[in-house]
């Protein structure tokens, strides 16, 4: 197991943007037991609308990063959370503020399609035939006109990730969290996903924090790409997308892109190097 | 209704497969009885058997429609308390730490050991059957709804809490659902057994039941209607586990994909 501690790392947080933040999070810490420790010292803040990915190397904490967001872990004390441009005291306050999706789709193999995408919203008490009603006008927008009776084991990859797409969708939060989420797809499906979520995304104008291991997805999609550090995790580059919205697909072929590219690549591959060293030896 | 077709649909079906195997057994036993010279005493032939039932029809009628009522109001009575059971367990560990050991004692003791007591407490009635078949019940279901509920998907869970769920809704869109294939194991399994748990305490006194027609052959040594008797009651254990697997099917259709 991983012998780093969390010896508290000074917050490199630059106070100066006076912006609103959607979320922020500063000198964030998460440590599992004294010797394992996932986060050490995060500083992070999205604006309202922007699309953020997050890649790093296996391990890195981006998952226990994302499942803090979400509320469903607790971070070390002295970790500072504001939501909102209010402060968050414990991270459960954040159970159902922001719609999350995990690696998989964890569709319910009992409920229909339909069923599936009003999941969120029925939990959050809203009347089944309204949620029903409201799904059914978004099902063409995710490619699933005509599915809404069928079952989660009827559907391709693709589908089922898309139903789980507009769950998160529906629950209509101003903060995604989409952890890898076409990881599991072949490459062509893939690609075609990427697309598609961004002409969405464009269109109902949410905040997205994503997670990826693909570095092209990455910058496809992204307006900024963090980098993560091996563990304990961390901010590595901030590295914002210069590449002009709406992206056609042949943009990955641009020197710019593969500028980017070459500037992300060679910082994953030092993170990397390091999480593959024979002995713990971070730095500190 | 659309729901009782299917029902008879799915039962004749199933009867149609057993039919020919059931035949075939047939067959093959007047065959021994007939060829092989058996004694009657040790297998009588199935035209005597039938014989035994078509001398007093009413009677076996009657036992059936009795024991499956004891049966079927025992087991019912098992499986929602079993569920609930299992569901309280679950929710609060304090009470399963206390009480699990209880079930597993009363468990330990053979049905048979109660029956006396049962019937001095509910009398030569239909409830004292009832209450052995539920005993017979309860625990399995217990046993599995526990064990279903506590083997959910802990992603699954997450996925919920995430969108703000409370632990009823947990418990009622997510653990019970995911637990049904494991509570329906235990409700075909409970369905046999509460019928052995009627026939076991209409041993210990009553007039009319199969248990009462099964006691009553051998007693006379009437070995055709010994034979009726266990073939009635094979019929009723057959009967309630395809009821069973029926309701199984339509319940949890989703099963393959766990």
């Amino acid at each position: 197991m991983d012998m780093y501690t969390c010896d508290s790392m000074p917050s490199s947080r630059s106070e100066g943007s006076a912006r609103s933040k959607l979320l922020s999070l500063a000198g964030m810490s998460k440590s599992y037991s004294p010797t394992v420790c996932a986060l050490n010292g995060l500083d992070l803040s999205i604006e309202p609308g922007e699309f953020i990915t997050v890649v790093g190397p296996s391990g890195c904490g981006k998952s226990t990063l994302f499942n803090i967001v979400a509320g469903l872990e607790e971070p070390d004390a002295g970790s500072e959370i504001r939501f909102l441009n209010k402060p968050v005291n414990k991270a459960s306050e954040l159970l159902g503020q922001v719609s999350f999706m995990p690696q998989r789709d964890l569709l319910l193999p009992w409920r229909t399609v339909i069923d599936n995408a009003i999941l969120a919203i029925e939990l959050e008490g809203k009347r089944r035939a309204d949620a029903r009603r409201i799904a059914l006008d978004m099902l063409p927008e995710f490619g699933l006109a005509g599915f809404e009776n069928q079952y989660p084991n009827q559907l391709s990859g693709g589908m089922r990730q898309r139903v789980a797409l507009m769950r998160t969708f529906l629950f209509g939060r101003d903060l995604m969290l989409l952890d890898e989420p076409f990881g599991a797809l072949d490459a062509l499906t893939r690609t075609m996903m990427q697309r598609w979520l961004l002409d969405v995304w464009q269109k109902h104008r949410r905040t997205i924090m994503f997670i990826t291991h693909d570095v092209e997805e990455a910058l496809f999609l992204g307006d900024r790409v963090l980098v993560m550090t091996a563990r304990p995790g961390r901010i590595k580059l901030e590295l914002p997308v210069t590449l002009d919205r709406p992206r056609e697909p042949d943009i990955v072929t641009s020197p710019e892109f593969i500028r980017l590219k070459r500037e992300l690549l060679i910082a994953i591959e030092e993170e990397s190097r390091k999480s593959f060293a024979p002995t713990p030896s971070a730095g500190h | 209704m659309n729901v009782a077709r299917d029902l008879l649909k799915h039962l004749c079906e199933a009867l149609l497969r057993g039919a020919l195997t059931v035949l075939t057994m047939a067959v093959v036993w007047e065959l021994v009885v007939r060829v092989g010279g058996v004694p009657s005493y040790y297998l009588p032939s199935l035209v005597d058997v039938l014989a035994a039932v078509t001398v007093a029809p009413g009677a076996y009628v009657d036992s059936a429609l009795r024991t499956i009522a004891e049966t079927v109001l025992g087991f019912a009575g098992g499986a929602v308390f079993g569920v609930l059971i299992g569901v309280a367990f679950f929710q609060w560990k304090a009470l399963r730490d206390y009480l699990f050991p209880m079930f597993v004692i009363s468990q330990t003791i053979p049905v048979i050991a109660f029956g006396a007591v049962v019937v001095l407490w509910f009398g030569n009635t239909l409830w004292a059957k009832a209450v052995i078949a539920f005993y017979m019940t309860f625990f399995p279901v217990t046993v599995n709804t526990l064990q279903g509920l506590n083997a959910v998907d802990p992603r699954q869970v997450a996925l919920l809490r995430s969108f703000g769920a409370n632990a009823w809704q947990l418990l009622t869109r997510l653990r019970l659902p995911a637990a049904l294939p494991q509570i329906f194991v235990a409700l075909k399994l409970g369905a046999t057994l509460s019928l052995l748990g009627a026939i076991a305490g209409e041993w210990f006194g009553d007039s009319v039941g199969v248990g009462v027609l099964l006691l009553h052959a051998m007693y006379n040594e009437q070995i055709p209607a010994l034979w009726a008797a266990i073939f009635l009651a094979g019929a009723i254990g057959t009967l309630l586990y395809a009821v069973m697997s029926y309701i199984e099917t339509r319940f949890v259709f989703w099963r393959d994909e766990l």
